[in-house]
């Protein structure tokens, strides 16, 4: 049985001030069920990804309130694993397709983070972390800075390398009319940009930003592009609690089982959207999912292999940096650029010849790794 | 927090009084979540007990610059987040450098 996408939808992301949860996810959704040639009442079920708007906002019930506001009256649900939100729900989706339970299913990955200050989006991410490292005065950076702090000193990672994932980033969110960030940065622009936590500066930060993303899969009606491997692993909350600082196992884990699933290998990828919630980010998504030796991802990405048009297109949508990181939208939203690309509708940043891609979304620190592969 | 949380959460601190370990990597954090902010810029990171836990902590009594990779340091308790003055004062483990060759903190 294969996991047809039928159609997706969209919301630029970014700040929308006139807007609310609810006028995102209806526009991402009705899209997408427009673009399916599915009615409302075809869908047998919503799956809403979303991590922080009943913590933030008192909203809770989100799967019933989407899916009434869309006219679907069938099951509905919302799933939250942090910043691996979207990419569980897609994940719940396709356990509902491939046991027969579900034909047609609409998932919806939607936050609003702008109504609240930094402060507060801070400490509400920080929910993702654990006891001790909130205790601690960590913050998502913080735990980040310190997987870069090991990996610059075991491999000699350096600053630029880090630099060069947020500049290619950018690069490709120039080309992306729905991203937040669309222009050009300089490697010196995110050197000398404020520090965060030392050593990564705001422009090593992915943003807090407003968007849904959605998506419509089917058992029942064919479409060119299907999800071939859905696959998901967990780990330890807490950072501390690892044997390395270097590595995310569940990421290794999850993308060897989504190789089996799919029958392809390294070889057979033509292009990857992972979560590069901060720079360092990417680099260890990929040498974790193996297009790279361990420790060898920054030189990789400076190498310029990574950039469109190259050996291996990494973050075409912009990536988390610069087409911005609406958390529970994220792992949805980066379904739909390997979609569009292996449709052959990326427009200017189209990867020729693309057949098969792979997206990675993180929860935390690595404790959830969602990892899905797309082929046509 | 609630009080019972935070009752629970100081049961388990005498566990840490007076702990020796070694730094194995930390941070300057400048942009700090809710109840830090009096702090910044501070120091966090990850520190490995004689026993082998590994624990996150923040690091005090001394600056970054004193700061390197396999640091001795001493667990010791201290206020936790700023509060609201009704609410509960919570106590955490937090680490300073030990000065092994003298068997007591490092001045």
């Amino acid at each position: 049985m294969k996991i047809n996408i039928l159609g997706s939808g969209i919301t630029k992301f970014g700040e929308h001030w006139d807007k609310d949860l609810l006028d995102l996810a209806m526009e991402a959704g009705n899209e997408a069920l427009n673009n399916s040639g599915l009615k409302s009442e075809e869908i047998d079920a919503v799956i809403v990804g979303n991590m922080l708007y009943s913590k933030a906002s008192g909203q809770d019930h989100l799967g019933a309130l989407i899916a009434s506001n869309l006219g679907i009256k069938s099951s509905s649900s919302h799933v939250e694993a942090a910043c691996a939100s979207g990419g569980l729900a897609v994940h719940t989706a396709s356990q509902g397709i491939l046991s027969g339970l579900y034909e047609n299913i609409l998932v919806v990955g939607v936050e609003k983070m702008t109504d609240f200050s930094t402060s507060e989006v801070s400490t509400a991410l920080m929910g993702a972390a654990s006891e001790e490292e909130r205790q601690a005065g960590l913050t998502f950076p913080g735990l980040y800075a310190l997987m870069a702090k090991a990996h610059m000193k075991k491999f000699g990672t350096t600053r630029e390398q880090l630099a060069a994932v947020a500049v290619k980033n950018h690069f490709h969110a120039s080309l992306n009319p729905k991203a937040q960030f669309p222009f050009e940065i300089s490697v010196d622009k995110v050197l000398s940009s404020s520090m965060i936590s030392d050593p990564l500066t705001l422009f090593d930060s992915s943003p807090i930003t407003d968007g849904a993303a959605a998506i419509v899969l089917s058992s029942a009606k064919k479409s060119e592009v299907y999800i071939s491997a859905s696959a998901v692993a967990s780990d330890c909350v807490g950072l501390a609690q690892r044997d390395s600082l270097t590595e995310v196992p569940a990421t290794q884990i999850a993308a060897e089982k989504a190789f089996s699933q799919s029958g392809l290998t390294q070889k057979d990828i033509d292009l990857l959207e992972v979560h590069d919630c901060f720079t360092i980010a990417e680099i260890l998504a990929i040498e974790d999912l193996g297009f790279c030796k361990k420790g060898e991802g920054g030189k990789f990405i400076e190498s310029g292999a990574t950039k469109l048009g190259n050996k291996l297109p990494v973050n075409t949508s912009g990536g988390l940096k610069g087409c911005g990181h609406p958390v529970g939208a994220t792992g949805v939203k980066q379904i739909i650029e390997i979609y569009e690309q292996l449709k052959g509708a990326a427009k200017k940043r189209q990867v020729k010849n693309a057949k098969a891609g792979l997206t990675q979304n993180v929860g935390g620190t690595g404790a959830t790794v969602a990892i899905h592969i797309l082929q046509k | 927090m609630s009080a019972s949380q935070i009752w629970r959460l100081h049961k388990k601190l005498h566990k840490y009084l007076g702990r020796k370990g070694k730094l194995l990597v930390w941070t300057k954090i400048s942009v700090p979540p809710s109840g830090f902010e009096d702090f910044i810029p501070y120091l966090s990171g990850i520190v490995e007990f004689e026993n082998g836990e590994k624990l996150p902590v923040q690091i005090v009594d001394c600056t970054d610059e004193d700061l390197k990779p396999n640091l001795k340091v001493i667990s010791v308790i201290r206020r936790g987040k700023k509060v609201k003055p009704e609410e509960v004062i919570e106590y955490v483990v937090k680490v300073k450098p030990f000065d092994s060759a003298q068997g007591r903190p490092a001045s």
